[in-house]
């Protein structure tokens, strides 16, 4: 055995506590890293490998027309540029309210027959789980209803579709590209023959709809050929329902959540690392003062100082090296449970495999810190003169004044002696200021998700437009259906609106909400900088969009659709998480340079006083117009489903965050105040031999940890308060978000801020319960 | 004269693995108010034993000690701890000062145990602080700023400060020179002079002429006594009397 090694074993042993504090730090440490890691490298990109496994293909069309005879030859000529293409025919609901879980979900819904759904080649669709026995009525649904709507094989699901409602037993699920998750807008579904022809017999004249998923040419633009696409159908069927989106768009719409848990994670997990390296250059340096005399004795015997230096190296080296495999491993345990979330959000058959770059990543970003930090911290030890070190070193105190008067003091004197305490202890309390400081922000992001994605959902960021509901009639009826709901008594600030898309130039195309009065938005949030469009030439483009193509407030911006164009002026930038952050909203007036607004159909959104008058007015809608209704959304409802999946985001992001920073301020504390102890022993004996109590002593010690940490709470939670929807908007900018305004409940900063204050204090009590081990006379006479 | 201390078959063992090693075997002592006893004996008789067990600071294995009316070997840690405050003043070799307070905060720390009123307590530490020749000038500097003596003083200034019964000095002049050493048993019997117990524990023939009362420990006993009435400077026949005594112990 090297004497480096024997010196190591004996480090160890003398520093046991302290030794398996900064082990649990370097576990935590590896165990974060690796599950960020895990999120990144393996969790995230599931649907992006799934989408390249089935085959996804570039994009999907697809585009209900009676007038459109979609046979071959009109598809080949209306897809030119394009590499190869799969025709699939469906039934197509382009807003549907379906039960999910315990709400409703409101999405456009395809419905296929099992076989045709089965069988494609291109973004090919997969049963993932099934049960063969299950007959009669049966719908396989897509994977989401599993993972996030808790469905299970041979559950019941009562599907309404216009008036008609159909029984069904959930035969399996699927694993789909473009029709899996709710946040891409599409749901993919296939059901028996019986069902189909039922539903098919229900559908009226429109019939099934087209669906091409298609791969193009290598010098083919995709913006371009959307709106060449897109155009062409428009101009042989105005009235046609057209759709086309890219893969990208549906992956990024899918993975969004995912990106910003491991963003979080990964931001959780680096200020982890930065404490852990905080205390290992606190604990080296403790370590170094409390073996003066052992440093002494082995130099005066012949150890060199890179003996020294080499068997304190070789301890921290084996504690990373343990603790960051230990850590990598349980990263493996705990990840299913946080994947399941991410998961429940993208639909994706997943488990955990494991992740060579998450492995070595983890561990090797805590070892070679440790060596790196290790070896900065050991440098004094070549500076101890052996003499000196074995008079336990010169003391060199440095007080420049007496801060805490006795005798002046208006403080008690346990108060006093804290004070004395911790100004004695200068480093180790701006260490507990600094950790305690970052672990609040951490809390104050994770409160944030908490109350407007769970407790209370912030609709204005989450959608383009609030309301209690969105009841939509056919081109025919919306005359008489807008006088109905006008005259409709619990019916208040109707808005009239319309979504289509509209392009700018011949490649970039952006989803456009034309309001009769956008002005009178609910969610006049939306519009981060500028105001909202009222006159007929102005318009607001999503922030996003006018970053990525140089546009200003104030500029022109040629919008065209359909062979017409009009120049608009830019007057306000919107921020939405929809559609990749290609959004604009115009007025109606705005809209009619373009479009034939005589056959656009027309939706209102609409408030009541009561939540029940909600439903009360949908059903009387149904009962007037029947088939003639298109849209029907209860908000109450729908915004339920839509929040599953991030509400368990949320909430784990709460309970993950909480439980770090309470186990990391544990940890600090515990190394801290033991070195504490440790190096005041004498003093504590000296105090208890005059007279003064454990627990006077024990509080006086906890207490004076207290102001350092009950002014980083103070000053940290203010920050946080200001600085958490800037942090916020850092990781929503790539979504779309451009100005985050989150709210942040005062009564919650508030409990957080006290809980951390209590625990900390219940912490540092518990810590410096070891005083009480301290006996004076063995203490002094050990002297 | 009135017993401040009174031990019964006082016992204390240390166990070291299967070792056991009995330091105090069956000691019976009164300790009087207004004596400076002074306990004397050789390299690891079990003098310091001693006097941390009469103080309450250590447990006995065995005995019992009566210290002003009250059964110290049964008190808890911390209700030893509110009896020390009262009753005891300590002076160590080492001085024990803490480095991170002041002179006068070292007192006062111990002063304001007892006297709530700070203005009071401030006053009083000043007041034997100046009774120890510890000068204003140094009332506000540190420990590590001022002499070993000057160092030793405030100690016995911090000991002195909350009037005990009884003030336990263990080797106070260990670590000074003899000039300095003899200003500390200057001050000590100053003190002794107006009325303060003192046990001191030392195994140097000069202090030891201090005390009025010498007791010789031998192997955990009390081996001898010796009477030699109150100091006075330059007593030779003390000094020879006492030497008679330690050379008669075997020192």
């Amino acid at each position: 055995m090297s004497k480096e090694r024997i010196l190591a074993k004996s480090h160890f042993r003398k520093n046991k506590g302290s030794s398996i504090g900064i082990f649990c730090l370097m576990l935590l440490a590896s165990m974060l890293l690796s599950l960020s890691m895990i999120l990144f490298t393996d969790t995230y990109p599931t649907a992006e490998k799934e989408a390249e496994r089935l085959n996804g293909g570039d994009g999907i069309l697809f585009f209900t027309s009676s007038k459109i005879q979609a046979d071959d030859a009109y598809l080949t000529k209306l897809l030119d540029g394009v590499k190869e293409y799969e025709v699939e025919r469906a039934l197509y609901y382009s807003v549907l309210s379906m039960p999910f879980g315990s709400a409703e979900m409101t999405n456009s819904l395809k419905v296929g027959r099992v076989e045709t759904t089965t069988s494609k080649k291109l973004a090919r669709t997969e049963i993932c789980e099934e049960d063969a026995s299950v007959e009669g009525d049966f719908i396989y649904l897509p994977y989401q209803f599993k993972t996030s709507g808790g469905y299970h094989v041979g559950d019941d699901y009562k599907l309404s579709i216009s008036g008609e409602t159909y029984d069904l037993r959930i035969k399996g699920f699927l694993n789909t590209v473009y029709g899996g998750c709710n946040n891409s807008g599409l749901y993919e579904s296939c059901v028996s023959d019986e069902v189909y022809d039922r539903m098919y017999a229900k559908i009226g004249d429109a019939g099934e709809s087209t669906f091409v998923v298609f791969n193009l040419k290598d010098d083919v633009k995709e913006g371009a050929f959307r709106i060449r696409v897109m155009n062409t159908l428009m101009a042989d069927d105005p009235l046609a329902d057209v759709s086309m989106n890219y893969l990208s768009a549906f992956l990024s719409s899918r993975t969004f959540m995912s990106l910003i848990i491991a963003g979080s994670f990964f931001a959780v997990t680096m200020l982890v690392v930065l404490v852990i390296i905080l205390m290992i250059v606190n604990s080296i340096s403790n370590y170094v003062k409390e073996n003066m005399k052992t440093i002494g004795a082995l130099k005066a015997i012949g150890y060199t100082s890179r003996n020294i230096k080499g068997s304190v190296l070789m301890m921290f080296l084996a504690l990373a090296v343990i603790a960051s495999v230990l850590g990598v491993a349980v990263s493996y345990l705990v990840a299913p449970m946080i994947a399941s979330v991410v998961i429940a959000q993208m639909g994706v058959p997943y488990s955990v495999s494991f992740s060579l770059i998450a492995t070595i990543v983890a561990i090797s970003t805590v070892v070679v810190l440790t060596i790196l930090v290790t070896l900065l911290a050991l440098r004094k030890i070549k500076r101890i003169e052996p003499i000196v070190a074995l008079r336990e070193g010169v003391e060199s105190h440095n007080f420049r004044s007496n801060h805490v008067r006795l005798d002046k003091t208006p403080l008690s004197l346990n108060a006093s002696l804290s004070f004395k305490t911790m100004l004695h202890n200068k480093r180790q309390n701006i260490i507990t200021f600094v950790v305690t400081g970052i672990m609040v922000f951490f809390c104050v992001i994770a409160l944030l998700m908490f109350e407007n994605f769970n407790l209370h959902p912030n609709l204005n960021i989450l959608m383009s437009e609030s309301a209690d509901g969105v009841v939509g009639f056919d081109v025919e009826t919306k005359e008489e259906g807008e006088k109905f709901c006008k005259s409709y008594p619990e019916v208040k600030n109707l808005r009239r609106y319309f979504e289509t898309t509209i392009n700018v130039g011949q490649e970039d195309s952006l989803a456009l909400m034309v309001f009769e009065d956008p002005t009178r938005m609910n969610n006049q949030d939306i519009c981060y900088k500028g105001k909202l469009p009222s006159h007929d030439n102005e318009v607001n483009i999503s922030g996003k969009f006018a970053k990525l193509n140089g546009y200003k407030l104030g500029d022109e911006i040629k919008l065209n659709v359909g062979g017409k164009e009009y120049a608009y002026i830019i007057c306000g930038l919107i921020q939405s998480c929809n559609n990749d952050g290609h959004q604009a909203i115009m007025s109606e007036s705005a809209a009619s340079h373009i479009l034939d607004l005589q056959i656009m159909p027309s939706a209102f959104a609409f408030d009541t006083e009561e939540d029940d008058q909600i439903e009360s007015f949908l059903t009387s809608c149904d009962e007037k117009f029947g088939d003639h209704v298109v849209v029907r959304i209860n908000m109450q409802k729908t915004i339920e489903a839509s929040l599953i999946t991030f509400k368990g985001i949320a909430t784990l992001m709460l309970v993950m965050v909480g439980l770090i920073s309470a186990l990391v301020i544990l940890l600090v504390l515990f190394l801290l105040i033991r070195s504490l102890v440790f190096s005041k022993r004498k003093d504590y004996g000296i105090y208890k031999a005059i007279g003064y109590t454990s627990k006077s002593l024990i509080l006086q010690t906890a207490g004076s940890f207290m102001p350092a940490i009950i002014l980083s709470v103070l000053i940290f939670s203010v920050l946080s308060y200001f600085m958490a929807n800037p942090y916020m908007q850092l990781i929503m900018i790539n979504f779309g978000l451009m100005k985050c305004t989150f709210n942040i409940p005062i009564p919650g900063l508030i409990a957080i801020g006290t809980a951390m204050i209590l625990l900390s204090f219940l912490f540092a009590v518990l810590q410096a319960r070891r005083i009480k081990k301290v006996e004076p006379y063995q203490m002094l006479v050990a002297e | 004269m009135n017993e401040i201390i009174k031990t019964q078959k006082l016992c204390k063992t240390f166990s070291n693995g299967g070792m056991q090693q009995h330091v105090l075997r069956n000691i019976d002592l009164s300790i009087y108010e207004g004596d400076f006893t002074v306990i004397m004996g050789a390299s690891g008789a079990g003098k310091s034993t001693l006097l941390y067990a009469l103080s309450g600071m250590d447990k006995p294995s065995l005995g019992d000690i009566d210290f002003a009316g009250k059964n110290i070997t049964k008190g808890t840690p911390d209700e030893l701890a509110v009896f020390r405050r009262k009753n005891c003043g300590f002076v160590f070799q080492q001085t024990y000062l803490v480095d991170s307070m002041s002179v006068l905060d070292n007192v006062l720390a111990a002063a304001l145990l007892v006297e709530k009123n700070k203005k009071k307590a401030a006053s009083k530490a000043k007041e034997v602080l100046k009774s120890v020749d510890i000068e204003e000038s140094l009332w506000n500097k540190f420990p590590t700023q001022i002499s070993g003596g000057e160092a030793q003083r405030v100690g016995i200034a911090r000991a002195l400060i909350n009037d005990p019964k009884l003030v336990f000095a263990d080797e106070p002049t260990g670590a000074l020179n003899s000039t300095t050493g003899k200003d500390v048993l200057d001050v000590l019997t100053k003190a002794n002079e107006k009325g303060q117990s003192i046990v001191m524990v030392t195994h140097d023939i000069t202090s030891a002429r201090r005390g009025n009362r010498i007791l010789y420990v031998k192997d955990g006993e009390i081996a001898g006594e010796c009477q030699l009435g109150k100091y006075v400077s330059g007593d030779k026949e003390r000094h020879l009397k006492l030497r008679d005594f330690l050379g008669g112990m075997g020192w």
